[in-house]
């Protein structure tokens, strides 16, 4: 019985141990990784003249007391996030439509999904000559060349949740009376909803891929110029800041858009994943 | 990227016939009846696909021929034709054959994405394997992770310059983030039952990573390894398109800027032909090493 007792004990023991060394690889682990890329950087700094994040910091508010064209650091990342939502809305209104047309319609899907899958193998930025060619420089191709480049991802998304809807359902609907466009409103959309938004969220994050390369072709106002500028004028701080701010948005748009995923679609328990 | 997170099942092919023949029981009639059936949609379906390609090029050929557009905005798809023989041989205007750009594009694409395979894939399994470096790598990850490989290009170039080094790095950056995240969620999805199996046979934790983990990732490192390919091809012609003195992304910059719209829509049509023989190779190296994956 005691024994027995000390077994409980020693179990009781081993699973505090097994708590703390949980909570030391969770949480202290990425703590000393990230204080050691810190440090990584200003060692790095103060020997070579790689800038410091004093420097990073202190240009970025030399940035907002002169301005370049006019706008500071937060200016210029509004005004590619503005692209890319421009963008987005029209990618999504006609990427989910197309993507329901090719996967619900067998004939449109032969028709239209080689053409389709040539227009896809060009990469995003390849078009982005051709586009400033015809219609410019101007506002107008940069919102062209990030609407080509996220498209795709919201087509393939869309159509593969369409047409993998299961027959079961569909059958279901059949045997309750459903005509064509019940079914697909009522039983194919609504069940493609998270593989719809899976491509909703590649393009966010594609469409911000985008918006920089585009920006950086041709002068004009953005993040992706503000690089560029800190490249030709060889300003590290500025890469580095407009680098920063580059990164946190790409972060902040992933998080919302997976925010968004789960307020539309709450069935979905995402799998413990990056 | 993260489109690679969903993965559709292959639609099933249950059509209405398949319906009907469960309502009657098998007879070699009625599958002969089906099979030609099937047989006679899917000549249907590769006729639509051919209609379709071809309609887009005879349409583009009509607008060309009645001159909707300016020529100067938009040559004929016989002319780039002509144009893609004669840059077989004719250095101008940019001053380097179709060839040439294409060897000097792929030799950036190929050693950015060897490296990034080689590096990222075992990082990955590691990560996916070891808990303590998992959470010592992962905000390092993190922090790399949502920089688009765009992003990377001034710094690669005040850095290393123009040359192969420079954007073979920045190459290397847009494979190397698939080929991690896939390979860290593939060795996560191992079956526990395997593990255990192994575990109960007195197998090492590191003989079961080598043995049982990294046999069971491989789809989806795979996976992850097509994704990166294609990432890889089209950070290049950005790349390219920055700073460079060849390849393919220079070859429609210099066209743009001298104004040869038919140079354009030929550089163009090849990045897109080659990325699509990459991604066919990578297909076949996948069914070869995941032979067992059919049944």
């Amino acid at each position: 019985m005691s024994n027995n007792k000390s077994d409980i004990i020693n179990a009781n023991v081993a699973r505090k141990s097994l708590a703390v060394s949980v909570n030391f690889t969770s949480a202290i682990i990425p703590a000393i990784s990230i204080l050691v890329l810190m440090l990584l950087w200003i060692i790095i700094a103060s020997s070579t003249e790689f800038p410091s994040p004093k420097d990073v910091w202190d240009r970025i508010v030399f940035l907002s007391q002169r301005p370049i064209r006019g706008l500071n650091i937060f200016g210029h990342t509004w005004v590619s996030l503005k692209r890319i939502f421009a963008a987005l809305i029209i990618d999504w209104t006609f990427g989910i439509a197309f993507g329901i047309l090719i996967g619900w319609n067998k004939t449109c899907k032969a028709l239209f999904t080689p053409l389709f899958n040539a227009f896809r193998a060009v990469p995003p930025l390849a078009w982005i000559p051709l586009i400033t060619l015809w219609f410019g420089t101007g506002e107008m191709s940069k919102i062209l060349v990030v609407i080509i480049g996220s498209l795709a991802p919201v087509v393939i998304n869309t159509q593969a949740g369409i047409s993998s809807v299961e027959q079961l359902y569909l059958d279901v609907g059949t045997i309750f009376n459903a005509n064509e466009r019940q079914k697909l409103l009522q039983v194919a959309i609504p069940s493609a909803l998270d593989a719809i938004f899976a491509g909703i969220r590649t393009s966010t994050s594609a469409a911000w891929m985008v918006v920089l390369a585009a920006e950086m072709l041709g002068p004009s106002s953005g993040v992706g110029s503000l690089i560029v500028r800190g490249m030709s004028s060889i300003d590290m701080p500025l890469i580095l800041a407009s680098m920063i701010a580059i990164g946190l948005v790409g972060a902040l748009l992933a998080i919302v858009t997976q925010f968004a995923e789960r307020l539309v679609c709450p069935w979905i328990r995402k799998k413990e994943s990056f | 990227m993260s489109d690679l997170f969903y993965y559709s099942p292959k639609r099933r092919d249950t059509g209405k016939m398949e319906h009907v023949s469960e309502l009657k029981p098998l007879n070699s009639e009625y599958i002969t009846l089906l099979q030609n059936r099937r047989r006679k949609t899917k000549y249907q379906n590769i006729m639509l696909s051919i209609i379709g390609f071809l309609g887009f090029l005879i349409i583009w050929q009509l607008i060309v021929m009645f001159k909707v557009v300016d020529t100067k905005y938009l040559t004929s798809p016989i002319e780039v034709a002509n144009l893609f023989l004669v840059k077989l041989t004719d250095s101008r205007p940019e001053g380097a054959t179709l060839l040439a750009h294409i060897s000097s594009s792929l030799t950036i694409v190929l050693s950015g994405f060897g490296l990034a395979v080689l590096i990222g894939v075992p990082l990955g399994l590691f990560m996916g394997w070891y808990k303590r470096f998992d959470s010592f790598i992962r905000p390092l990850f993190e922090v790399i992770r949502p920089i688009p490989p765009v992003a990377w290009i001034p710094l690669m170039i005040v850095w290393l310059g123009i040359g192969l080094r420079a954007k073979a790095l920045i190459v290397f950056l847009a494979a190397f983030v698939p080929c991690v995240i896939n390979s860290h969620t593939g060795i996560r999805q191992t079956s526990e039952v395997l593990i255990n199996v192994a575990k109960t046979c007195g197998a090492s934790n590191f003989t079961i990573f080598r043995k049982v983990g990294i046999p069971s990732s491989m789809t989806m490192v795979l996976a992850g390894i097509k994704v990166a390919i294609g990432n890889a091809w089209a950070t290049l012609v950005a790349a390219e398109m920055l700073a460079a003195s060849s390849g393919l992304g220079y070859m429609i910059l210099m066209g743009r800027q001298f104004g040869r719209v038919d140079l354009v829509i030929l550089g163009i049509v090849v990045i897109g032909a080659i990325g699509t023989v990459l991604a066919s190779l990578l297909n076949v190296i996948e069914n070869n090493v995941l032979r067992w994956r059919k049944v």
